[in-house]
């Protein structure tokens, strides 16, 4: 009887979520898993995409809506001259995952003018990023997708565009590039250290609302 | 003997054992599902990205699961951390672990590149990329769940407090007073 009492139990509970999933599902805008290519992971990891590679999905994912033009636009970097920091090899050069950037490289990028994009939580961002960096989470895609593809909007899909988080192996910059290939980005970066080691580092940072 | 009987475990260890543990598990799931109800589209991305499931011939079944796993592991970490019905949610917690570790094995030893997705965006003690980590970090979560299973949630919890009076050892308690009149009894009772 014990066993009937728990398997019930768990039954109401199996029941309970699919009526809430349902009704989630009925409230949001419908998922569509096809967009979705499973081949953009590897390439997205922190080395540039093969040029001859077709960008990662579909690239008419943007709504139908003029979304970009409210949103301003991602701060270019590096119109001043690069501030000379003496930092470490052992820091610039410390070990990261296979594919991703390390600090010099990202630096360097960054030096170049490349686009820099913060994945970290909202209010992290706004308690300090990397100078030039723009604020976008892959949640936003879908909690606020006309102020996401603003965002995206603003970076040509041919720029270099690095992402970062909160360091280590964090998700957080593997999901926005995921969703940045979909919409036709092409070559994107992953800085394989966080937002910490930049600041270790003594690179420039500021602080700031989110646009 | 009645069929909503919980194991009867002394006060010592339901405050020092049942409760933390219910509240740790919950807490992590609730986790989990706070991270991956508001991104659902991500959520589905990463259940395509193990390849367990078919996403040519079976599209519906990861929508399906990308919708119902975060209300599940919510409903079933909310039920943990209040003790309501808390063996059936510790169960449902311990077979999601097992499909997830079913999932992750599943991954590590068909060398595909995935990433965890465990909580959203976020990591809790592994990182992203689906590795040992998660299935050792999963393995030891199912520990507290299968306790919990068999020695039920504790007295501090909402199941013993709707427990009948007859599975309360307090009850066998003799109190002369209550009986001495038989008006006060049943006002007690009531």
């Amino acid at each position: 009887m014990r066993c009937m009492h728990i398997t019930s139990g768990l039954l109401s509970i199996v029941g309970a979520a699919f009526l809430f999933g349902t009704v989630h599902a009925l409230v949001i805008d419908p998922i569509d898993i096809s967009k979705v290519d499973l081949n953009t992971d590897g390439d997205v990891k922190g080395g540039r995409n093969n040029p001859s590679d077709p960008p990662g999905g579909p690239v008419d994912t943007t709504p139908e809506t003029d979304t970009g033009s409210g949103e301003p636009p991602v701060d270019p970097p590096v119109s001043e001259p690069p501030v000379e920091i003496e930092v470490s090899d052992a820091i610039l050069d410390a070990p990261v995952p296979e594919g991703t950037l390390t600090l010099r490289q990202a630096h360097k990028l960054w030096e170049d003018g490349a686009y820099f994009i913060d994945a970290r939580h909202e209010h992290e961002f706004e308690e300090g990023h990397i100078q030039y960096a723009a604020w976008l989470a892959s949640s936003l895609f879908d909690t606020d997708s006309d102020r996401a593809f603003g965002i995206a909007n603003s970076m040509p899909p041919e720029s270099t565009v690095v992402i970062y988080c909160v360091g280590g192996e964090c998700d957080a910059s593997h999901n926005v590039a995921r969703r940045l290939a979909q919409i036709g980005f092409t070559d994107l970066r992953i800085m394989g250290v966080g937002y910490t080691d930049w600041v270790a580092a003594g690179f420039p940072t500021e602080e700031g609302s989110a646009p | 003997m009645n069929k909503n009987a919980i194991p009867q475990t002394s006060m010592i260890e339901s405050i020092l054992l049942q409760l933390p543990l219910r509240l740790f598990l919950g807490a992590v799931f609730v986790f989990a599902a706070y991270n991956k109800i508001p991104a659902i589209q991500s959520f589905a991305e990463a259940i395509k990205g193990f390849q367990v499931i078919d996403s040519e011939t079976h599209p519906e079944l990861i929508i399906i699961g990308a919708f119902v796993i975060p209300w599940f592991e919510l409903l079933a970490g909310l039920m943990l951390i209040l003790g309501l019905r808390a063996r059936s949610a510790a169960l449902g917690i311990g077979a999601l672990l097992g499909v997830f570790i079913y999932a992750l094995l599943y991954v590590i030893f068909t060398d595909v590149s995935a990433d965890c997705s465990c909580f959203g965006d976020e990591n809790f003690i592994c990182g992203s990329s689906v590795g040992w980590c998660q299935v050792i970090r999963n393995i030891v979560f199912l520990i507290p769940a299968t306790y919990l299973v068999l020695r039920g949630p504790g007295r501090v919890s909402i199941d013993q407090i709707m427990s009948k009076p007859d599975q309360n050892p307090d009850s066998y308690a003799y109190h002369p007073e209550s009986l001495s009149n038989p008006v006060d009894a049943d006002a007690s009772r009531a």
